[in-house]
C-alpha cells in the first residue's frame, strides 16, 4: 500500500478522524476532571495566591524605611513614588517590567527614519504572527520532537524577548540626574585631588557621560572614547580647554558638540579634572 | 436476587435521610434551572488520563485574574480617580488616596500589594500558558479559535496593565503613560487621532485619568470576562489535549483496547489497554 | 349572566343581543395622569403645569374615546391571530398592514412587521449609540483653547542666560498642566519692518521622540552657585533655575539635542518644539507650542523652520511626513 505522507495537511479527512479518535479515547480511557485534574489545578492556584500574597507582604515590609517613610526604596521598590510632576527635568521614565522588551526595542531603533518600526511596526507584525499561527502552521503533527521549525522559532523568540527584557531593565541613560550620584565613587576610585572635584561635578552634569564612559559610569555613543585614564596621556590643561571649546577644530570629523558656552572658569575646572584622571586603582 | 436483604440499620436509615436532605435542594434547583446538570457535566467530564502539571497554568492564570478582579473591586471603594490638586496638601487627590490605602487603612497595604503584584503574576502566567499550548501544539485543529481568543485575552490583559499603571498618578505612572500614548500616536494616519482620543485632549489633562479608570475598571474587564467565558466554553467543548509525547496520547495511533466492563456514570474506567502499564500508577486511585 | 370581559367571539355575536362592555384599554391611565397633573399644577404653577396636565388629559381622553367607540364605528372587530392558511377572516382594523385580499395577506403583514422591528430596533440603537459615542469621542477634540502664560517682566531675563522655567499653563486645570521650558533672552532682532523687537529662545522640554522630559546637559542651580528664582505671575508661581546647557538629552531612549533644539543623536524625529511668545506691557507671555524641523544659526539670528504643532514621534518633513496627513484639532 502506498505510504500516505502524514505531513501533508488534509484537514478534512485526517484531522477530523484524529479528533474523533481523541474524543472516543477520552471517553473510554479518560478520567473525570473532578477530582483528578482539578486537584492539580487547586494546588497550583494555591501556589499562585500564596505567591501574590507573599510578594505583597515583602513589598510592604522591605519598604518599611526609617520613620515608616513610604518612599524608602526596599527590595521590591518603594511603596509610594513621588506624585506626578509634568514639569520635571530630573526623572527617568520607565514602563512596567513586562513592557521592557518594547521599551528596549525603542532604544534599538535610534535612527529617526526607523522610529515607527520600533513603536508600532514590529509589535504589530509580532501580534499578527501570533494570532495567525494556527493558519500558517497547518501540520497535524503535535510532538515537539517532530516540529523542528516551531521549536527553533519558539526558542529564538523566548531568548530574544528575555534578552530585550533584561537589557531594558538595565538600560541607563547617564544624564545629569543619575550620574551626579557617582561622583563620590569617582573621587575615591580615581584618587582625585580636591582641585579636581568641581570639574568632576561638571563632568557629571554637563552631559559628557551621555557619550563617554568614565570609571564604570556613562554610556558609549557615537564611538566616544572611555575617559577613565585620559590623564595618563598628559595632553595638558590648555589642550583640554581648546578641545572642549571646539572639538572638531582640534580633531577634524569629531561629532562632539562645542562646550565653549560653559565659560573659561568651568572649562578650566573640567580640564583639571580630566588631567587628574589617571585611572582607577 | 437470591441473597436475602438485611434490614437496614438505624445508622443506615439516618445516613439515607441525611443524603436526601442534601439532595433535595439540589434537585429543587435542577428542576427549575437545569444548572446542576451543567455543573455536573463540567466537573465529571473526562479528561485524558495523562494530563500534565504544565496544563494547570491556564487555571492558574484564571485564579490570578480572579484575585485581580476581587482586589480591584475593593480598591475601587477607596480610590479617587481625580488628577486635581488637594488644596490642603498641594498633592494630587488620586495619589493621596493611594497613600491613604497603603499607609492608613487597615490591610490596605495587603490588598493594594496583591493587586499590583497580581498583575505581574497574571501576565507571567498568561505567557507561560501560551508557551505550554504552543509546545503541545494545542492550537491546531480544532482549537484554532481558542488560540485566537487566548491571544486576545493576553492583549487585553496587557492593556489592563497599561491603563492600571496610570492610576496611582505618581511619576512612574504619568511618564510611562505619556510615552505609551505617544507610541500609539506614531501609527500612520490614525495614530494622532487615537492618541488624542485616549488623552481626551492634545496633552494629558484632568480628563485623562477618569478615562483610563473607566477603561481599566469597566470596558477592559468586561471584555476579558467575555473572552474568558468563551475560552472556557471552548476548552470544555473541545477537550483538553494529552501531552503530545505521551505514549498513551488520546487521539494517537489507534490502540488495541478491550472495552472495560464498568457501569456507566461517574466511576473512573478500569485501565485495561495493551500497553496499560503506563496507566496503572494513578495517584491515590481506587480501582 | 354574561361574563364581565366578553371574549372577542362572544362580543361579536352578542353585539346586538345585550349591552356589551367596552374592550380593555389603557388610555384612561394617561387621562387620569393628566387630571392629576392639572390638580397638582393648580397648587404649584397653574400657568405651566396645569396647562401641561390639560394637554395630557385632552390627548389621552381623545384616544380613550376613540378606542371606546371603535366598536360602534367599525362593525367587525375580529382580532384573530395571523394564520398562514387561506380564507382567513376580515383583516384586522389596526396594525397598519397593507390591505391585501386573498391568501397572500399573512405573508405581507409578517414581512412588514419583521422589517419594522429590525428597522425600529436599528433606529433605537442609533438613538442611543450616536449621542453616547459622540460624547465619548468629541470632547477630546473640540474647543481646544490656547492658554497664555505670563512669565514676568523681560528685565528679569539677563541677556544670554539660560533658565529652566517651570510654570502652570492653565490655572483652572492646576498642576496637571505644569510645563517646563528652556528660556534664553537673545536681546533684540530686526523684524520685517526693520523695527527692533525682543527675541527669546523658548524650547519645550518634551522630547520629540515620545514625549519624555528632556534634561539640560549642563550644570544648574547649586553647582553653578546660583539660586533658583521664584516669581509670582498672573499664572501663579513660576520657577526659574539658572542653567548652562551644552545641549539637551532625553533620559528615555538616548535622544540628544544641541542648544538650539536640533537633534544631534538618537531617535528624535525632529527638533524640540518651541513656544511662540509675545511681549505685552514689557512682560514675556508664552503662546502655544509649534513644531520645528530644524534650526539654522543661533540666538537672535536663528532661522527656525516652523510647522504647526505635531505630536511626538511624528515627522514634519521628509517622506515620512506623509504618514500624518491629517492632524487632530489643536490650539
Amino acid at each position: 500500500m502506498a505510504a500516505i505522507p502524514r505531513e501533508k495537511p488534509t484537514r478534512s479527512g485526517e484531522a477530523r478522524a484524529e479528533f474523533a479518535r481523541y474524543k472516543s479515547d477520552v471517553k473510554t480511557r479518560g478520567k473525570p476532571f473532578f477530582p483528578y485534574a482539578m486537584f492539580h489545578d487547586t494546588i497550583m492556584s494555591l501556589v499562585v495566591v500564596a505567591t501574590i500574597i507573599g510578594l505583597a507582604a515583602i513589598w510592604k515590609w522591605s519598604s518599611w524605611g526609617p520613620h515608616h517613610d513610604p518612599t524608602h526604596k526596599g527590595l521590591l521598590g518603594p511603596i509610594v513614588d513621588p506624585p506626578a510632576d509634568p514639569g520635571t527635568t530630573s526623572f527617568v521614565p520607565r514602563p512596567d517590567w513586562y513592557f521592557y522588551f518594547l521599551f528596549y526595542l525603542l532604544r534599538i531603533f535610534k535612527w529617526p527614519e526607523s522610529v515607527f518600526l520600533g513603536t508600532i511596526g514590529i509589535p504589530t507584525i509580532a501580534l499578527v504572527l501570533l494570532i495567525a499561527l494556527p493558519f500558517y502552521d497547518r501540520r497535524l503533527e503535535r510532538r515537539p520532537s517532530a516540529r523542528p521549525v516551531a521549536m527553533v522559532a519558539a526558542v529564538l523568540t523566548i531568548i530574544s524577548m528575555g534578552v530585550l527584557t533584561w537589557k531594558g531593565a538595565t538600560a541607563k541613560e547617564a544624564l545629569a540626574s543619575e550620574v551626579i550620584q557617582d561622583v563620590p565613587r569617582w573621587i575615591q576610585q580615581e584618587n582625585l585631588p580636591p582641585a579636581a572635584v568641581p570639574g568632576a561635578k561638571l563632568f557629571a552634569t554637563a552631559g559628557c557621560t551621555a557619550c563617554h564612559t568614565y570609571a564604570g559610569s556613562g554610556g558609549s555613543n557615537l564611538g566616544a572614547p572611555d575617559l577613565t585614564s585620559i590623564g595618563t596621556r598628559n595632553l595638558g590643561i590648555q589642550f583640554q580647554i581648546n578641545h572642549l571649546k571646539c572639538p572638531s577644530c582640534v580633531n577634524p570629523g569629531s561629532p562632539m558638540p562645542k562646550f565653549a558656552s560653559l565659560g573659561e572658569t568651568r572649562l578650566h575646572q573640567l580640564a583639571v579634572f580630566l588631567e587628574s584622571s589617571k585611572g582607577t586603582h | 436476587m437470591a441473597t436475602p436483604r438485611r434490614q437496614p440499620t438505624k445508622a443506615q436509615i439516618r445516613h439515607q435521610k441525611m443524603e436526601e436532605l442534601v439532595i433535595y435542594p439540589i434537585d429543587w434547583l435542577e428542576e427549575r434551572s437545569g444548572l446542576v446538570g451543567g455543573i455536573r457535566y463540567f466537573l465529571f467530564r473526562n479528561v485524558p488520563s495523562d494530563v500534565n502539571w504544565m496544563q494547570t497554568l491556564g487555571s492558574a492564570a484564571l485564579t490570578a485574574f480572579l484575585v485581580q478582579a476581587i482586589t480591584g473591586v475593593i480598591l475601587a471603594m477607596y480610590y479617587v480617580p481625580s488628577a486635581s490638586t488637594d488644596p490642603a496638601t498641594g498633592k494630587p487627590v488620586a495619589w493621596e488616596s493611594i497613600v491613604n490605602i497603603s499607609d492608613h487603612l487597615t490591610l490596605g497595604w495587603l490588598v493594594r500589594g496583591m493587586h499590583k503584584w497580581g498583575a505581574s503574576v497574571f501576565i507571567i502566567l498568561m505567557f507561560l500558558h501560551m508557551g505550554r499550548v504552543f509546545l503541545f501544539g494545542a492550537y491546531k485543529y480544532p482549537r484554532e479559535l481558542n488560540w485566537i481568543i487566548g491571544v486576545l485575552i493576553l492583549l487585553t490583559g496587557m492593556l489592563e496593565g497599561f491603563t492600571g499603571y496610570l492610576l496611582p498618578w505618581d511619576q512612574t505612572a504619568y511618564w510611562a503613560t505619556v510615552v505609551g500614548i505617544n507610541l500609539n500616536g506614531t501609527a500612520p494616519i490614525l495614530g494622532p487621532w487615537l492618541a488624542q482620543f485616549l488623552r481626551s485632549g492634545q496633552e494629558i489633562g484632568l480628563e485623562t485619568l477618569p478615562r483610563f479608570y473607566s477603561l481599566h475598571m469597566l470596558i477592559l474587564p468586561g471584555a476579558i470576562i467575555a473572552l474568558i467565558t468563551l475560552h472556557l466554553y471552548l476548552v470544555v467543548r473541545l477537550g483538553v489535549t494529552s501531552p503530545p509525547w505521551s505514549k498513551d496520547a488520546a487521539g494517537g495511533e489507534p490502540v488495541e483496547v478491550e472495552e472495560p466492563a464498568r457501569r456507566p456514570g461517574l466511576t473512573r474506567p478500569v485501565p485495561r489497554t495493551a500497553n496499560g502499564a503506563a496507566m496503572q500508577a494513578e495517584p491515590g486511585g481506587r480501582d | 349572566m354574561e361574563p364581565e370581559q366578553p371574549s372577542p367571539d362572544t362580543e361579536h355575536e352578542s353585539l346586538h343581543e345585550e349591552a356589551h362592555l367596552p374592550s380593555p384599554t389603557l388610555w384612561p391611565i394617561g387621562f387620569a395622569i393628566g387630571i392629576v397633573v392639572v390638580l397638582v399644577g393648580l397648587i404649584i404653577d397653574p400657568l405651566l403645569i396645569s396647562t401641561i396636565g390639560a394637554v395630557i388629559a385632552i390627548v389621552f381622553g381623545f384616544l380613550w374615546a376613540r378606542d371606546a367607540t371603535r366598536e360602534l364605528r367599525v362593525q367587525q372587530v375580529v382580532v384573530e391571530p395571523e394564520r398562514r392558511e387561506a380564507g382567513a377572516a376580515a383583516p384586522p382594523a389596526e396594525g397598519g398592514a397593507a390591505p391585501v385580499s386573498g391568501p397572500q395577506q399573512p405573508v405581507t403583514r409578517s414581512v412588514f412587521l419583521e422589517g419594522a422591528t429590525i428597522g425600529l430596533g436599528a433606529v433605537i440603537g442609533g438613538l442611543i449609540t450616536v449621542p453616547v459615542a459622540g460624547f465619548l469621542v468629541l470632547p477630546g477634540f473640540l474647543r481646544q483653547e490656547q492658554h497664555k502664560v505670563d512669565l514676568g517682566p523681560i528685565e528679569k531675563f539677563p541677556l544670554g542666560s539660560w533658565f529652566v522655567a517651570t510654570f502652570v499653563v492653565d490655572p483652572a486645570q492646576g498642576e496637571v498642566s505644569r510645563r517646563t521650558a528652556f528660556v534664553r533672552n537673545n536681546g533684540t532682532v530686526a523684524d520685517s519692518n526693520g523695527k527692533q523687537v525682543p527675541s527669546f529662545t523658548i524650547i519645550s522640554n518634551r522630547c520629540a521622540h515620545l514625549g519624555c522630559p528632556v534634561q539640560a546637559n549642563g550644570p544648574s542651580g547649586a553647582i553653578l552657585g546660583k539660586k533658583t528664582l521664584k516669581e509670582h505671575t498672573l499664572n501663579g508661581p513660576v520657577q526659574f533655575v539658572p542653567v548652562v546647557p551644552a545641549g539637551y538629552g532625553c533620559p528615555c531612549h538616548g535622544g540628544q539635542y544641541d542648544v538650539e533644539g536640533n537633534r544631534t543623536a538618537g531617535p528624535p524625529v525632529r527638533a524640540l518644539d518651541r513656544y511662540g511668545f509675545e511681549v505685552n506691557n514689557g512682560r514675556l507671555v508664552l503662546l502655544s507650542t509649534y513644531s520645528v524641523s530644524h534650526v539654522v544659526g543661533t540666538g537672535a539670528q536663528a532661522k527656525i523652520y516652523k510647522y504647526k504643532s505635531y505630536g511626538p514621534g511624528q515627522h514634519v518633513d521628509g517622506p515620512e511626513a506623509w504618514f500624518y496627513p491629517l492632524s487632530p484639532p489643536h490650539h
